[in-house]
């Protein structure tokens, strides 16, 4: 009977052709829609690399005043760190966890290997403090990197010593520039860093040791300095205030604005998340739509076939027997557009494309499958249904 | 040139036997069909006493609409009677499941209809092939030699892998004749054979079932137009408003 269907389908292959190409085309935007989720999933199951709770972000302004900004920045840090309630305080870049900024650069060699793009960080010494990283190699920077001269230390995530140096040990190996005028001795490596958000890759990064307090005072008067400060745990509203408040008594007037990493993953996620839905509800309402058309197909076939079914039960089919070959045939027909789809899909992990990890595409081309399969399922179920309670006397005396 | 009908291949067994000749194959008692929608009941068959004998070639005449076709589509299990019982082979088939009543129709039956009802898409022996798919047991190879050999039958070989598109009328209906043959059933169930086809091709296909009737002594009911056909099968019986009147 399969030989039978299968001769069936390519006999009729001029009519299949428009069905096994709407499968097709669903197939593979399920198959993008798939991956996107499976990709999401994926990362959100991934360590972050850090500890957000209990971390609060404040942002600084200085307004017009750049007079003694450095002295301003390390007094303010020093007054926060020795408040009660506060366990450790770090000063970084706009880019800091959940933030909307991002810094990157694919400038890193080793032995003629260009790094693919990577996230860069300045940091100061008592990050790990804050984010509590997790380090499986080596240090994090200390004072011992003050005599640093020639090669710059810098820490790096295990992505980015996997990207760039193999299985090769990565402690000391030494990354340059295009030119070879910086260079960067690794110092140490944290297992992963992903401060994008829950469901943002885990890229390569790197860490550079800065004086922000420093920096600070030369950047744009615009410009704030952004402070990371580690609390204990239930601490609230009146420490907020407290800090706020030693800011500005420090400062002579800077303004200060405290959030959560918790309140800043909240909104980044939304953010995050919107697409994801817009992206869900568009692909839901193509689902319906090839359902429906699926459905409307079936069941337009089955009218124009009736005088066929009368006659194979009038040949010994059974009912059942007409139902099950309706369904046979729409699996046979999506088998087909799944193949096709398949080929095609499974190009993007051969090329590599968007650098995802080759898993992901594999589950998501199963994925996809499995829902077009149950698709068509349920859309030829009734059609069938409807074929295997035709009357072939009835269809007979039609035609 | 059309292939001359050959024997070599006649359905031969044992219900050819004499003394199995004069045994009721199929019998129709007390057989009424009522159609019914919300306004309108029509009665289609009228307390119809039917027997048709083993290896008997029997012609059913009468006017359009007076339930020829409904008494054939009851004989070939298409249909369910309103009420009375049906007796295939001496055995009553009124209460039989859908799939006893296919395993009847598969084993016992073959159909040919004024219209052939050739599915389009597939080739001459694959139509062939039909009946026996649904076989159970049967394998592909022997599905293969019984359509060859149901085709040589009708002098159809030769064109095993045209398109019933590609045949005239008269080898379309030698087609749906070796598809009727290809499953050796006891009861062939001929609804306007040759309706749809001119006298000549018409005169073939009846000397076809009279060879096969002769040769392999299947039983044979023929709805018919036609008085000439039917004065040369073995029995006429006529119909009137869904009455049988002779």
């Amino acid at each position: 009977m399969i030989r039978h269907l299968f001769t069936l389908i390519w006999n009729r292959k001029r009519s299949n052709f428009l069905l096994i190409s709407e499968i097709l085309l669903s197939f593979f935007v399920l198959f993008v829609v798939s991956s996107l989720l499976v990709s999401s999933y994926y990362n959100y199951r991934q360590p972050t690399g850090f500890a957000y709770d209990n971390v609060w972000e404040i942002n600084v302004s200085p307004g017009q005043d750049t007079a003694n900004r450095k002295e301003m920045v390390q007094l303010m840090m020093q007054q926060l760190r020795a408040t009660p309630g506060v366990v450790a305080v770090t000063i970084t870049g706009s880019n800091t966890p959940f933030a909307f900024s991002t810094m990157n650069s694919n400038q890193y060699m080793y032995k003629g290997k260009q790094a693919p793009m990577t996230d860069w960080y300045r940091v100061d010494d008592d990050m790990p403090k804050v984010l509590k990283f997790n380090l499986t190699h080596g240090r994090w920077f200390d004072r011992r990197d003050d005599a640093a001269t020639n090669n710059e230390p810098v820490v790096i995530n295990q992505k980015m010593a996997s990207e760039m140096f193999g299985q090769e040990a990565p402690l000391g190996k030494v990354l340059t520039d295009r030119e070879s005028k910086a260079k960067w001795q690794v110092v140490g490596v944290v297992d992963a860093y992903r401060p994008g958000s829950a469901f943002a890759a885990n890229d390569p990064a790197i860490f550079f040791r800065d004086d922000l307090s420093e920096a600070a005072t030369k950047v744009d008067p615009n410009e704030r300095p952004i402070l990371l400060v580690r609390v204990q745990p239930g601490s609230g509203a009146v420490l907020e205030q407290q800090l706020v408040k030693k800011i500005q008594n420090v400062t002579k007037g800077w303004h200060a604005i405290v959030n959560t990493l918790e309140e800043n993953r909240h909104d980044k996620m939304k953010v995050v998340l919107t697409p994801l839905v817009a992206l869900g509800v568009v692909s839901l309402f193509l689902i319906i739509n090839v359902a429906l058309g699926l459905f409307g197909v079936l069941w337009y076939n089955i009218n124009q076939r009736k005088a066929e079914i009368g006659l194979r039960r009038a040949l010994g089919a059974t009912g059942s027997g007409i139902g099950t070959q309706f369904l046979g045939e729409m699996l046979v027909v999506t088998t087909l557009g799944v193949l096709a789809g398949v080929v095609l899909a499974a190009q993007f992990p051969l090329l590599g494309v968007f650098g995802l990890e080759p898993t992901v595409y594999i589950l998501a081309i199963i994925l996809a499958a499995v829902l077009i399969f149950v698709l068509t399922a349920i859309c030829a179920f009734q059609p069938s249904r409807i074929a295997a309670g035709i009357q072939p006397a009835v269809s007979l005396r039609e035609e | 040139m059309e292939p001359t009908l050959t024997t070599s291949h006649a359905l031969t067994d044992s219900r050819a036997t004499t003394s199995l000749k004069n045994t009721p194959m199929i019998k129709l008692s007390e057989i009424e069909k009522v159609y019914q929608t919300d306004t309108i009941e029509t009665v289609a068959l009228n307390r119809v006493n039917l027997t048709i004998n083993r290896g008997e070639f029997v012609s059913i005449m009468g006017p359009s609409g007076c339930g020829k076709s409904t008494l054939l589509s009851l004989m070939g299990l298409l249909d369910e009677p309103t009420s009375g019982t049906i007796e295939i082979d001496g055995r009553p088939v009124t209460s039989y499941s859908d799939k006893e009543l296919a395993k009847v129709r598969n084993h016992k039956i073959g159909f040919i209809f004024q219209s052939f009802h050739l599915i389009n898409d597939l080739s001459v022996l694959d139509n062939v092939e039909l009946p026996l798919l649904y076989r159970a047991g049967m394998g592909g190879k022997e599905r293969r030699q019984r359509a060859l050999a149901a085709l040589e039958k009708v002098g159809l070989s030769a064109r095993t892998k045209h398109f019933p598109s590609q045949l005239s009328g008269g080898q379309r209906q030698r087609v749906a004749i070796a598809r009727a043959l290809a499953g050796a059933p006891e009861i062939i169930l001929a609804d306007e054979p040759t309706g749809n086809l001119d006298s000549v091709m018409g005169e073939e296909i009846m000397e076809l079932l009279l060879t096969l009737h002769r040769e392999a002594n299947t039983t044979i009911v023929m709805v018919t137009h036609d008085e000439s056909m039917a004065l040369k099968t073995e029995r006429v019986i006529r119909f009137f408003d869904g009455s049988q009147v002779s």
